[in-house]
């Protein structure tokens, strides 16, 4: 072994968001602490033959070509234009100017997603297969492409170090946002733009989740007996990360520290989530933040309202926290967010952050009654007023892949 | 006569878990037989499908515990309401 790498700390400097509960952060966590929920009607054109009748879907009042260049608009997905809006946000409220002082070179760009471009997908295969088309749109492969958010971000502000999508399903946000975090920590890079994106609502990905009949009829209701499955949503969360060093040298606004993560995988089943797998990542998430379980006030649960996910979640935390699982708040917020794939963690890091900040624990909605095989305080229907020193917020795939950020107070 | 919808249920499940059809009994649950979690999805797919049904919205993992009598009640049941409304649109 070589010697101990440098290893810095890494804040949260500015985040950005466009998901079911409006355009920007503010409007994210505002209807989460309200406990207010973005299931609605499925909006879609193809609505009338399809069986999914619900979603959380990005309000129409979401303007696209806002303030993006009109060069740029012909060539985003709307997975793009999610993570464009949200990261222009977040660089905002960083204050930061990545074509000044060479900071561009000294940044990288890492962006989840679960699949990518799936609208341009599907409106190039209804033309081609449905409509026997013999041309594609020339900009089908710049707008599909899994690493058009990450570029696009990269392109409109300079920033010139690794940049790149991760792909792990419904854990790529905290993936992405874990390699951010790591070239900052170990010295590689001294800031990130990092988050997820999914624009997820397609006639052949809701045709795809119905076909695997984990989709709820009514609502998602996170850890209730009478759950009924995920309800889809879609949106993107992005984050300005930096060294604290670096955020304290320019005196910069400090949101959270993100202390610490974990990753693992199963290796068990393709979609049966292992509770051994949950709990041996946020027990790494723990010690590499040096937190002991003691010192953590709310978990932001996975908390799919699938029959699977709830109970060997509620399994994990207690294989990780002991004793302390009694003394936790625990949430779900995709009961108002829904279910954003490769962007929930993103989402939901704006929950936590917000949780650590106005010392609020968002709730879990729709909770009628809790399954008896779920026994953790989930913190039902309405916020709570408690102080957060600390938090983690799970992430857990498809594939049995395991993502988990540990958080603290801003120092 | 083709085979009965039961014979054609236990066809679709012996391919799926790939056993002998003669060792299905109507008592038997799909994880007794071996499929468990997406092979039972598969199965589900495999036999809405074949009949040209579509079953009502459930949550995958009860067909697990579901006896392959009751799949083949659902499914007469799902045949029944198909040539129902069929007779009824005529």
């Amino acid at each position: 072994m070589s010697t101990v790498p440098l290893m810095r700390r890494v804040v949260i400097t500015g985040m950005g968001a466009i998901s079911p509960l409006g355009v920007g952060a503010e409007a994210l966590w505002q209807g989460l602490r309200e406990g207010r929920s973005a299931i609605g009607p499925l909006n879609h054109p193809d609505a009338a033959r399809l069986r999914v009748k619900i979603a959380a879907q990005v309000p129409a009042s979401f303007d696209p070509a806002a303030n993006i260049d009109e060069r740029i608009l012909p060539m985003l997905d709307r997975t793009s234009e999610f993570a464009l809006h949200a990261a222009r946000e977040a660089i905002t409220q960083s204050g930061l100017e990545f074509r000044q002082n060479g900071l561009g070179v000294r940044t990288a760009c890492v962006v989840g997603t679960g699949v990518g471009g799936e609208t341009t997908q599907d409106e190039q295969s209804k033309r081609l297969y449905g409509e026997n088309s013999q041309r594609a749109h020339p900009l089908t492969i710049v707008r599909l492409m899994t690493n058009a958010s990450a570029s696009q971000i990269s392109i409109a502000y300079g920033l010139r170090g690794p940049t790149y999508a991760v792909a792990s399903a419904c854990a790529s946000a905290n993936h992405a946002i874990i390699q951010a975090a790591m070239m900052i920590r170990y010295g590689m890079v001294d800031a990130a733009i990092t988050g997820g994106t999914e624009a997820c609502i397609t006639y052949g990905a809701l045709r795809a989740w119905e076909a695997m009949r984990v989709l709820a009829d009514d609502t998602c209701r996170p850890f209730s007996i009478n759950r009924r499955g995920l309800v889809l949503g879609e949106g993107a969360g992005i984050f300005v990360l930096e060294s604290l060093e670096h955020a304290q040298a320019r005196g910069a606004t400090i949101l959270a520290e993100l202390a610490g993560s974990g990753m693992t995988a199963d290796a068990t089943d393709i979609v049966m989530p292992s509770a051994d797998g949950a709990a041996s990542a946020m027990r790494q998430a723990l010690a590499d933040a040096a937190l002991a379980p003691e010192d953590v006030d709310y978990i932001n649960a996975h908390g799919t309202g699938t029959l699977a996910n709830d109970v060997t979640e509620s399994k994990a935390i207690r294989l990780a926290f002991g004793a302390h699982a009694d003394r936790l708040a625990v949430s779900s917020t995709k009961s108002m967010h829904g279910h954003a794939l490769g962007a929930s963690g993103a989402l939901e890091l704006v929950a936590v952050v917000g949780a650590l900040r106005d010392s609020v624990v968002p709730p879990t909605a729709n909770l009628d009654k809790v399954d008896p095989a779920c026994d953790l305080d989930y913190v039902p229907n309405v916020a709570r007023e408690m102080p957060v020193r600390a938090a983690l917020s799970n992430s857990f795939a498809f594939g049995g892949l395991n993502a988990v950020l540990a958080l603290k107070r801003a120092p | 006569m083709t085979d009965t919808t039961q014979q054609q249920i236990f066809d679709l499940i012996a391919k799926q878990a790939k056993i002998d059809v003669a060792t299905i009994k109507p008592e038997s649950t799909l994880k007794d037989l071996g499929i468990a979690s997406l092979e039972a999805i598969e199965l589900i797919f495999d036999i809405e499908e074949h009949f040209n049904i579509t079953f009502p919205d459930q949550q995958g993992a009860n067909f697990d515990t579901d006896t392959t009598q009751s799949l083949v009640d659902a499914v007469q049941k799902a045949l029944d309401d198909k040539a129902a409304a069929g007779e009824g649109s005529n």
